[in-house]
């Protein structure tokens, strides 16, 4: 489904990503850890093309979108990778149903009553049905996130990427969020999760990867990885998450 | 003190039927004005602001002109572009009277007379949108500058173009973000567009000078004047309530 080779990606001097390999099949669900600066969230960004990486290749459904050929990379991907940020990012100026309806509108060209209805739907999925007319600036942070999960749901992603979404919320807000991404990885979404929650790795997660210093450092089943580290700095790390 | 008084507030100038018919009809041309002047600012000054933002490789093909053009119409005085475009345009369209060369330019657009008003009409309604839209465009770039970073991102992730995103997304809360500034700079233009009377247009500052010349009494002007600011303080006003309301809006944390 999506394969990663030998990903590379720096910031002027900053080597972030360092070669990661990595291979999510259909209907997994990925949960990536590491302490934070470890490129966590660089990986995801490069996944849908929103950082193009500089090494490595990265096939999604089998072709190479990092190909230098393939000009319509960009389209390829975002149509088939959904992705949710820590911050939201909703549209501050449309109400929740607009912000699910205005990606399938414009780029999908569909008419503006079969967007609303999946988009109600989709609001209803993530347990807003109440607040569909209402603003972001109107919605508790973890209502916003769930917009915002819906939002990415209304284009009909294969893959979804999501990016320390309960990182911003507050503590008694980050259940209802990662409730609905239980829904969702128990509906057979393929899913790569950046997360601080290890409970919910634990759980949801076909397989968890640690990151460190822009390489992947180790990646196994859940209770392999979390219960019995083999390195080093899996081991510190998951002292000082595990002690907090 | 009664000179003083007589001078700037003679009642009988101002409200002479005559005069007073001339005044409210020169004032009709400078709302007319600055309001088609305005429309047209505000349009041409969001295309240059998103022309300024294109991004890519070759971007600067269409940046660097933008950006030469912003700054070249923000540095010239208007009443200089008001002159480089009247009669300029006319004699581009008159047959060279040596030579017989008929105009480089169509006679429609060297003379203008669109909708019944006169060619200096026109040429105010050019000038003025040539300077404004360079001011509007810097007011447009600052509220899509403000827009943060993560609002495109979203937008793209979610497959839209870099042109849908603007559309959809960046450029609806630029605008209201920067409707405040915006109506500072059209209260600016309003007054701007008296410097066309230099080139003969009969609005309200022409009107009350040729009033002025005949009586030597300053009233017909100072009713001008007093349009004038019937206009403006309640659009000045309006602003502080727009300022007001949005930051509220910001100390409540909300975009």
């Amino acid at each position: 489904m999506l394969l990663l080779e030998g990903v590379e990606k720096r910031f002027g001097d900053l080597q972030v990503l360092a070669g990661v390999d990595l291979e999510v099949r259909k209907g997994e669900v990925v949960c990536v850890i590491g302490p934070s600066g470890s490129g966590k969230s660089t990986l995801l960004r490069c996944v849908n093309l929103l950082e193009p990486p500089e090494g490595g290749r990265i096939v999604l459904e089998g072709t190479e979108i990092t190909a230098e050929e393939f000009e319509d990379g960009v389209d390829f991907v975002r149509r088939r990778v959904g992705m949710v940020f820590q911050q939201f990012n909703l549209f501050p100026h449309k109400n929740a149903l607009e912000n699910v309806m205005l990606a399938p509108r414009t780029v999908l060209g569909r008419s503006g009553e079969e967007s609303r209805s999946r988009g109600e739907e989709l609001l209803v999925r993530v347990g807003l049905s109440d607040k569909v007319d209402e603003y972001p600036e109107r919605l508790s942070g973890g209502q916003q996130q769930r917009v915002a999960i819906a939002r990415a749901l209304a284009m009909d992603p294969h893959v979804m990427l999501f990016d320390e979404v309960t990182s911003a919320l507050d503590p008694e807000l980050v259940k209802e969020v990662l409730d609905v991404m239980r829904e969702l990885a128990k509906e057979g979404m393929t899913m790569v999760v950046v997360t601080h929650e290890m409970g919910f790795a634990r759980e949801v997660a076909d397989r968890v990867a640690f990151m460190d210093g822009g390489v992947i450092v180790e990646s196994g089943r859940p209770a392999d990885v979390l219960e019995s580290p083999k390195h080093e700095r899996t081991k510190r790390f998951l002292g000082l998450v595990l002690e907090g | 003190m009664d000179r003083i008084i007589e001078q700037y507030f003679d009642l009988g100038v101002m409200f002479d039927p005559d005069n007073l018919d001339k005044v409210l009809q020169g004032f009709l041309v400078t709302l007319k004005l600055s309001i088609v002047a305005g429309i047209l600012a505000l349009l041409w000054g969001l295309l240059l602001a998103v022309l300024r933002q294109t991004p890519g490789r070759l971007s600067w093909v269409v940046r660097w002109p933008t950006i030469a053009y912003i700054d070249m119409l923000r540095g010239i005085p208007a009443l200089l572009t008001i002159l480089l475009v009247a009669n300029s345009l006319g004699a581009l369209a008159a047959t060279d009277a040596v030579t017989g060369e008929g105009g480089v330019i169509p006679t429609w657009l060297g003379v203008p007379t669109w909708l019944g008003e006169p060619s200096p009409f026109w040429y105010g309604v050019f000038a003025i949108t040539l300077t404004y839209g360079a001011y509007m465009a810097e007011v447009y770039r600052a509220g899509i500058e403000a827009v943060p970073g993560g609002q495109m991102e979203a937008a793209r992730s979610l497959g839209m173009s870099y042109r849908t995103s603007m559309r959809h997304v960046i450029v609806p809360q630029a605008i209201r973000k920067v409707i405040p500034p915006l109506l500072n700079d059209y209260i600016a233009l309003m007054k701007d567009t008296t410097l066309v009377s230099v080139i003969g247009l009969l609005e309200v500052v022409q009107v009350g000078r040729d009033i002025q010349s005949e009586t030597l009494n300053s009233s017909a002007l100072m009713l001008g004047a007093i349009l004038f600011v019937l206009v403006t303080i309640p659009l000045a006003r309006a602003v502080d309530w727009l300022i007001t309301r949005q930051q509220a809006q910001f100390e409540r944390g909300l975009p």
